[in-house]
């Protein structure tokens, strides 16, 4: 399924965190989005998923607007986001968390080949092992793993990834971009909003640059990364390498 | 009807504003700060006005002093409570926020049920102003003293919030504690600040109520229902808004007095379809901070 | 999980048992205790489940009276059956407005406007008194021609189906969501669970909940007036009884409900009047600060500290 948005602006006040952007995400690839602190990739993610509603501009899914939906009704469309700091109830058990949009949504939708349950989706992201632990037991590496578990859990055909390595050593967050990139091949859309630079370059075959609510570069990973441009806005004015 | 009559309610319901405003603000104050919402409010203002009564009736001391005790008595309660119990519930999630004040409220008023009874008091105390007389319309000495006292005790409120070093502080704890701490603001003290504030502005309220209202374990509670009312009215954080929600508040359960049959026992109820009705129209308030669901 | 479902069913089985000893012994005021404690499991049961959605209701009393006055005002109309479902969807239609208006924003509007209800309906009931009776009360229909023993079989059978509700909303599907629903609505939302949706639905079953309540209670002398039923009392009488015995289970409100009942006779025995409803306040603040979980909490913590002491 193709996301996109058109001529997108989110105010707050008089602050513009995003000001009249139009981007596509095609199912075809893996999209980054990148921009220093403050450049509107939350806000974008946010806009999205239904949690803001956008001042202007539309959002499409699979050709059908869904920026005036609730952030369930756009889950029910197909389209899951994952939470940077997700604060789930410390009692409920990974089972649970995943158990949960899984009976209320993606039963409903079945994408990925082989995830029938909970407890498939569980052994998909290798939480067999804490599958009936309490989240207030598990580490950081698990609670990243089972939340893109739980978006998963949605069925969705796009997925938003909020900044889901945080946090994570190099070694977990190369297997969970493995994790991301079986899922891509499987058939979902994904973009993905990070900071660690390593994993834009290897998981993504496209990326897009934001800077104070607009686009700033969009690319190959190569091309942006290495673009003076996007090094400025991240470094600011006055650093030369 | 005779206008003269109606005039002369509408002019002491807008006494009465005064003191609704000073309760709501208090209320509200704690709440912009800590974003508590002490349901216990209204017992302060009960504990203030036991205070007042019972300091004149006992030992003939003024009502103005009484009031004045009554706040600082108050302020020093609100102190022990805060240290000895809301510091803690702070760090618990709203659910628990919402109990615990609650069982405070219901905690301090069957206290004052079973110390001095449920009977109802009234303070004979002497007017402490002249009557006021103009055309045909009486406005008792008493009254104005409410006016007076409640609208002076809200501007100073306001002018030590918009002015003092310790407004200052207080502002922006309550706007973004974090920043506040690496300002060098110590967040603490200013929410124990924010519930002292609350705790005097509710002593001399009590005092207040003494003079005009009655005297009565259950007074707090009709009082916060009311300031509840002005707080939605205005928007939950919004000080100068609470003087304006408390004319409006007064100004209203003036005019269904006068206009609605029965309307006088109405009481509760004109509180309540406010806050329905301003739930449905305009959530947030007049003037209130953003509403986070 | 056979350990839990057979430790829910023995819940079960030993309400009904000792509620079947006590009809059999025949003892009026052990029967009248066991009412008025079975009574207040029903309304605490219904705070409880609607807690579990992050609402703090302090309306139950509100619903409580119109139990009691649908009934009144019904049963002439349309028969005592009528009267049943005309309650009943009088308390869930209310339930549904008051939480359209209020249960999209922050906890603390859905407890003042809960407050307000309950407060505002006395203020209604003693207006209107033409159509209502005023402060003379109403007759609402008898229930079981006032026989005890009967009448105490009917209230154990609705506390049954309470349970059966709670135990309901405690469900492998239905208890997860909740708890998301209450801890994180942001990131229940994003997994597809209507969040305004699901609170109005709780709060629509627990105000018939607490209307089943009202209408037992009134049908048990077929006479009440607006100050027992609209009172304050019956709105903080489920609140101390869940953090008493324990939030988030069916056993607590129960276990609570005896404990309080217990507390309340001693204290009105020593205080009297009114006032010895400081116990509730006392016990709130206590339990919130020291107990969160309750007396329920605590056994099972104990059960585990000394299962861990065993291994």
């Amino acid at each position: 399924m193709e996301l996109s948005i058109k001529n997108m602006t989110v105010a707050f006040g008089g602050l513009k965190a995003l000001n009249g952007i139009s981007l596509n995400f095609p199912s075809s690839r893996i999209t980054g989005l990148i921009g220093p602190n403050g450049s509107g990739k939350s806000t974008m993610i946010n806009a999205i998923s239904g949690v803001l509603k956008p001042t202007f501009g539309k959002v499409y899914l699979d050709g059908e607007s869904i920026d005036s939906l609730r952030s369930d009704q756009i889950v029910g469309r197909g389209l899951a986001r994952t939470f940077q700091i997700p604060r789930v109830p410390p009692q409920l058990t990974v089972c649970e968390i995943i158990s949960v949009p899984f009976a209320y949504v993606g039963r409903r939708h079945a994408l990925i080949e082989g995830l029938s349950d909970a407890r498939s989706i569980a052994q998909y992201f290798d939480l067999e092992a804490v599958y009936e632990r309490p989240c207030a037991d598990l580490s950081v590496t698990y609670l990243r793993r089972l939340e893109i578990a739980r978006a998963i859990a949605c069925g969705p055909s796009v997925l938003l990834l909020d900044e889901a390595m945080a946090g994570l050593s190099h070694e977990d967050a190369v297997q969970v971009s493995d994790l991301v990139r079986r899922v891509h091949d499987a058939g979902v859309t994904v973009v993905i909003v990070e900071h660690v630079m390593s994993i834009i370059s290897t998981l993504c075959d496209e990326v897009v640059v934001l800077n104070e609510g607009q686009l700033l570069a969009q690319g190959k990973p190569f091309e942006v990364l290495s673009d003076p441009t996007v090094r400025e806005a991240y470094l600011g004015k006055g650093f030369k390498q | 009807m005779d206008l003269s009559l109606i005039y002369q309610s509408l002019l002491l319901a807008l006494c009465a504003a005064g003191l609704y405003a000073t309760v709501a603000s208090g209320l509200t104050l704690e709440f912009g700060v800590t974003r508590i919402i002490n349901f216990a409010h209204g017992e302060f203002v009960m504990l203030g006005a036991f205070q007042t009564y019972f300091m004149f009736e006992l030992q003939g001391i003024s009502p103005v002093v009484g009031m004045i005790t009554s706040g600082i008595s108050m302020g020093l309660l609100s102190i022990i409570v805060y240290w000895g119990f809301l510091a803690k519930v702070l760090k618990q999630d709203e659910h628990n926020q919402i109990l615990a004040t609650l069982g405070l409220s219901i905690f301090i008023l069957n206290m004052a049920v079973i110390l001095w009874t449920p009977d109802t008091r009234v303070m004979h105390a002497p007017a402490l102003l002249p009557t006021l007389k103009f055309a045909e319309i009486i406005i008792p000495g008493n009254n104005l003293v409410v006016l007076l006292v409640g609208c002076g005790l809200f501007l100073c409120l306001m002018a030590f919030m918009r002015f003092s070093r310790y407004g200052v502080q207080l502002r922006l704890a309550s706007d973004d504690p974090a920043l506040a701490t690496l300002a060098g603001v110590n967040v603490d003290r200013m929410f124990c600040l924010s519930f002292v504030i609350g705790g005097i502005t509710a002593g001399i309220a009590g005092g207040l109520v003494a003079l005009v209202l009655y005297v009565h374990p259950y007074v707090g509670m009709d009082l916060v229902m009311r300031a509840f009312a002005i707080v939605a009215l205005a928007g939950l954080g919004s000080i100068p808004g609470a003087l304006i929600g408390a004319v409006l508040l007064s100004v209203i359960e003036g005019i269904v007095a006068n206009f609605v049959s029965q309307g006088a026992s109405w009481g509760y109820g004109v509180s309540f379809l406010i806050i329905l009705l301003v739930l449905l129209v305009r959530p947030t308030g007049l003037f209130g901070k953003e509403l986070r669901s | 999980m056979k350990s839990l479902a057979l430790k829910k069913v023995a819940v079960y089985f030993v309400v009904i048992a000792v509620c079947s000893f006590i009809v059999l012994a025949n003892d009026a005021f052990s029967m009248q205790l066991t009412i008025g404690v079975l009574i207040t499991v029903i309304l605490a049961l219904a705070w409880d489940i609607l807690s579990r959605t992050g609402q703090v209701t302090l309306g139950s009393a509100a619903f409580f009276g119109l139990g009691a006055y649908g009934m009144g005002l019904l049963s002439p109309l349309l028969g005592t059956f009528g009267a049943w479902v005309g309650m009943l969807a009088i308390c869930g239609l209310v339930a549904m407005l008051l939480g359209l208006l209020t249960l999209r924003l922050r906890k603390m509007y859905f407890a003042i406007a809960t407050l307000g209800l309950a407060l505002s309906l006395q203020v209604l009931v003693l207006v209107f008194r033409d159509w209502t009776g005023g402060s003379s009360g109403i007759s609402p229909p008898v229930l079981l021609d006032a026989d005890p023993q009967l009448q105490l079989l009917a209230i154990t059978g609705f506390v049954i189906l309470a349970m059966f509700v709670s135990d309901y909303f405690l469900s492998d599907r239905m208890r997860p969501a909740l708890f998301l629903v209450r801890t994180n609505p942001e990131l229940a939302s994003a997994s597809g669970i209507p969040v305004v949706r699901t609170r109005i639905l709780i709060f629509t079953v627990s105000g018939m909940l607490a209307g089943i309540a009202g209408a037992l209670y009134g049908g048990l002398y077929g006479y009440v007036v607006p100050t027992d039923v609209f009172t304050i009392h019956w709105s903080v009488i489920p609140l101390a009884i869940v953090i008493l015995g324990g939030m988030d289970s069916t056993l607590g409100p129960i276990l609570g409900a005896v404990m309080i009942k217990t507390i309340e006779e001693i204290a009105r025995f020593y205080i009297g009047g009114v006032g010895y409803q400081v116990t509730y306040g006392a016990i709130i603040v206590l339990f919130v600060l020291f107990l969160p979980g309750g007396v329920l909490g605590l056994i099972k913590e104990l059960f585990k500290q000394s299962v861990k002491g065993r291994i």
